[in-house]
């Protein structure tokens, strides 16, 4: 069963292997220039001269009829590559659009390749940024690709963008640009508020999906919801858990009662209990459910309790569940009816304890993405590990997330998933303690791990038990999950980690590294060892500009490198910049930083078509 | 395995002026009564392999010449931590023993990497309408707000430079409740990035803590900026009082501090304002 792309908002969320930039193509076509980086450089000299002939006609016809079906981004990277008549029908059957860095190539750049696209996927802001390493106002302003794209394409069906600053404004004019617009996903997003909202809810007509996820959204204390049109929507997917504002409770369920396609509803935390059963009963074809706060308000309505049971009973088509947000455990055993039918559920919200929850995940056989607190501890992991013999993907976020923090999961309940979850694919896993056993135990029962992100909450803390760097268990991790696309490395390591992930690590894409390592060598392993590093994100760790050269080979075959608080020179970036016309370097410091003059706070540096930005800040420096 | 780079290319050391030496050098220098001192993880004797390794990577790292002297902040941190995190681990007790608040490093911007949204479940009392996110006047701040545990408390991290140390540090006003505790913080942040200087200057550069911030009988003191521009000496009006109208910190020379705290309002003048 497919699981819902948005459920998995953290993670990366491109599959396909690692393509080279689509767009650097465009740059090797336009421009006729090679950079630096491998890409092989195909003939382009057949057909160049005779575009204009009758056979050629047919044959690009021919090539649009069959290029339509490809799918892949990667494929069409590679078909674009061909020669330049397949170059120029790719770009006109495209219609789906990934833009991993927003400031890697300008609107316009996008519009003038691409000529029907109706589905655009954009990421702007790096991940680290989500922890306060980056000041406010950065960028990746949404504003100059929507009106873009609204003289561009009007047609434009999809927008989904992760990480960007949208505005209000922002908002109402894709609203009014894009008559057949269908499905708007903000992902990480900050900047506007519930009245940008209402209109996409009031004049999109053609609604399908309102998605918001984990973006700040401001409570402009507008009621969107009776914003929507009266009559049948089209809705089959509205998620608004992450806005923090009261919604008007019997607009909505006149909304769910006229959408009768909707699948997917999540709701907020100012939705109760009663609120929730209500609405299950006029809406049992949910398959998907974010149920809210979970809990009531002091005084119950009705004498009589409603029976929470029989709603859920009676939404046979539940799959995924989430929400809890206030979570009042007494009503917890209420979801039993669909526990057996789960595919996913998220408890990450909710405080819950052994005892509450082992009941609950003991009926969830078929659970393949489970979310949760570490307040479970391990023995609720441990039921875990019993019970879901299908999950694919596992995380548990600290309740207390502090580095002196009590610390409820240990290597016990990592060790206990392994041998439970065979099957396992991708884990989140905070912790206070670990040992290097229970990781490598992990590399060697779960071959099949393409993510493996460990945060062990104390700065260079060793393995608890034989005092010793986590250096082995992390080697191990590359050694033996040969599908390994993704590690989030932690704890005491040194340079001999790095030296592992170097050797081994050959389908590493994205590398997250925080107080790590012991010196340049470190970084220089990775670089020089990882062939598919494409987002490499490192924090507080001792590499400086020796290693920052290391990798000048890499850099236009990467998609970002962040490096804050490392021994960075400015003189050594801007070596690096000179160097790499296509490299866009930023240095990016906090407000006075005329103290430390040379030293490089944050350096955050990507490949670009178009040159550096124009909305440059004024904390960041373009070297 | 030899991780020494012979293989620099000679543009480098052009390109570094007078690279300092490798702080981690000076560690090797210490006695072996103080290492017998620190409380370290493991058996006895287990730590030797890391400080073998980080005795061949120091010259690695000599080879090298770093000059910038942030690792140097990394290393203190590392101390520290195996000082005081040694407290964290009693394998196999349920009652582990919980280090009292002044001896944990201050707490770091981002970290564990946790979004806002999710830090403010250990708040006992939530209700449905108290709740402490996105707010209408917040639409630019992109962090949401450092919030620590305690909810309703953002984190406030104010600048502080110490003189003769050229980089400065960020310190978490919230995570303290007392000048004591934080000219402790002080010390743990400056002691080992002190000791460097020192060295490079061709003094000592053992580490010696830093004492006397508030009374003015240590070498340095503890001094700040207020929202209104003014100098000060830390330690005069209720702490509350200090940690809102604080806006920056600085540990200056005891010697020097009739020159530091010029223009205007002298210290005297505040306290009859206040």
């Amino acid at each position: 069963m497919t699981q819902d792309r948005t459920e998995m908002s953290e993670d990366d969320d491109d599959n396909s292997q690692s393509p080279p930039l689509d767009l650097r193509s465009a740059a090797i076509a336009d421009h006729c220039s090679s950079s630096s980086s491998s890409t092989p450089n195909k003939s382009r000299n057949c057909m160049a001269l005779n575009s204009q002939t009758f056979p050629d006609h047919v044959l690009e016809n021919v090539l649009e009829n069959v290029l339509q079906f490809l799918d892949s981004r990667c494929d069409r990277n590679a078909a674009s590559l061909v020669c330049k008549s397949w170059w120029r029908v790719e770009a006109l059957t495209r219609s789906e659009v990934f833009i991993g860095n927003c400031y890697a190539l300008s609107p316009t750049r996008l519009t003038q390749r691409f000529k029907r696209v109706k589905s655009l996927l954009l990421k702007g802001k790096p991940r680290f940024a989500d922890f306060n390493l980056m000041p406010p106002d950065w960028g990746a302003n949404f504003a100059p690709w929507v009106s873009t794209m609204a003289k561009a394409y009007p047609w434009l069906e999809k927008v989904d963008l992760k990480r960007m600053f949208v505005t209000d404004d922002d908002l109402a004019l894709l609203a009014d640009s894009f008559p057949g617009f269908k499905e708007l996903i903000l992902v990480c997003c900050e900047g506007f508020g519930t009245s940008g909202i209402a209109i996409v809810a009031n004049k999109c007509r053609k609604l399908k999906v309102l998605d918001l996820i984990e973006s700040e959204v401001t409570d402009d204390e507008v009621d969107w919801i009776s914003c929507f049109p009266e009559g049948v929507t089209s809705l089959e997917s509205l998620a608004f858990d992450c806005v923090e504002a009261p919604i008007n409770f019997e607009a909505l369920e006149g909304l769910v009662g006229r959408s009768p396609f909707l699948k997917k509803l999540r709701l907020n935390r100012l939705v109760s209990l009663e609120e929730l059963h209500r609405l299950l009963l006029g809406a049992p074809q949910l398959t998907s459910l974010g149920t809210g706060s979970f809990s009531h308000d002091n005084a119950p309505q009705s004498e009589q309790e409603p029976d929470y049971a029989a709603a859920f009973r009676a939404c046979k088509s539940v799959v995924c569940l989430s929400g809890f947000r206030d979570l009042m455990p007494e009503y917890l055993p209420s979801i039993l009816p669909v526990c057996s039918n789960l595919t996913s559920l998220n408890f990450s919200y909710a405080n819950i304890s052994p005892d509450m929850f082992k009941p609950i995940i003991h009926n969830c056989h078929r659970l393949q993405v489970f979310w949760a607190l570490d307040s479970i501890c391990d023995e609720g992991l441990q039921a875990v590990a019993a019970t879901c013999k299908e999950l694919r993907e596992l995380r548990i976020f600290p309740f207390d997330p502090r580095e002196e923090s009590e610390g409820p999961v240990s290597e016990l309940g990592l060790q206990a998933i392994s041998e439970g979850c065979r099957n396992l694919e991708s884990i989140l896993y905070f912790c206070q303690r670990m040992t290097n056993a229970a990781v490598i135990a992990m590399s060697e029962n779960c071959p099949e791990l393409t993510v493996f992100r460990l945060c062990i909450m104390g700065r260079h803390r060793p393995d608890h038990v034989t005092g010793k760097p986590m250096d082995e268990g992390f080697g191990a991790i590359v050694k033996n999950c040969k599908k390994l696309t993704r590690l989030a490395i932690s704890g005491l390591l040194t340079d001999q980690a790095f030296r592992y992930m170097g050797e081994h690590g050959k389908l590493i894409r994205t590398l997250s590294v925080a107080f790590a390592g012991d010196s340049d060598m470190a970084l220089r392993h990775v670089l020089e060892g990882c062939p598919r590093l494409q987002k490499l994100e490192i924090r507080d760790s001792p590499f400086g500009d020796v290693a920052l050269r290391c990798g000048m080979h890499r850099y236009y075959n990467m998609r970002f490198v962040w490096m804050s608080a490392c021994p960075l020179s400015k003189g050594c970036c801007k070596d690096v910049a000179r160097a790499m016309p296509n490299l866009v370097v930023e240095v990016i410091g906090s407000d006075d930083d005329d103290d430390n003059r040379d030293y490089v706070e944050t350096l955050y540096m990507y490949r670009s078509l178009d040159g550096p930005r124009n909305d440059v800040p004024k904390f960041v420096t373009i070297l | 395995m030899d991780p020494r780079n012979r293989e620099i290319c000679p543009k480098l050391l052009d390109l570094i002026p007078q690279g300092r030496k490798w702080y981690q050098e000076e560690k090797i220098n210490n006695t072996d009564q103080e290492k017998k001192l620190e409380l370290r993880l493991g058996p006895p004797g287990g730590d030797e392999d890391q400080s073998t390794m980080k005795k061949i990577n120091i010259e690695t790292r000599n080879n090298m010449k770093q000059q910038q002297q942030q690792n140097i902040k990394k290393e203190s941190e590392d101390k520290s931590f195996h000082c005081f995190n040694g407290n964290h681990f009693a394998p196999s007790n349920k009652t582990t023993y919980v280090p009292q608040k002044r001896t944990a490093p201050g707490p770091v911007v981002g970290w564990p990497p946790v979004r806002s949204f999710r830090k403010n479940l250990a708040s006992t009392s939530s209700s449905k309408l108290g709740n402490e996110s996105s707010h209408g006047d917040q639409i630019n701040k992109s962090d949401g707000g450092e919030k620590q545990v305690e909810p309703k408390k953002e984190g406030m991290f104010v600048k502080i430079n110490m003189d003769s140390v050229p980089i400065g540090r960020k310190v978490d006003l919230n995570a303290y409740n007392s000048y004591e505790q934080l000219s402790f913080a002080v010390d743990k942040l400056f002691r080992g990035l002190l000791a460097a200087q020192r060295d490079i200057s061709g003094g000592e550069g053992e580490e010696k803590p830093i004492i006397g911030l508030l009374d003015g009988k240590g070498e340095f003191t503890l001094t700040y900026e207020d929202n209104e521009g003014d100098k000060m000496l830390v330690g005069d009006v209720p702490w509350q009082m200090f940690v809102s109208s604080v806006k920056r910190l600085r540990v200056i020379k005891s010697s020097e501090i009739s020159s530091s705290l010029t223009f205007g309002c002298s210290k005297q003048e505040k306290k009859i304002r206040h």
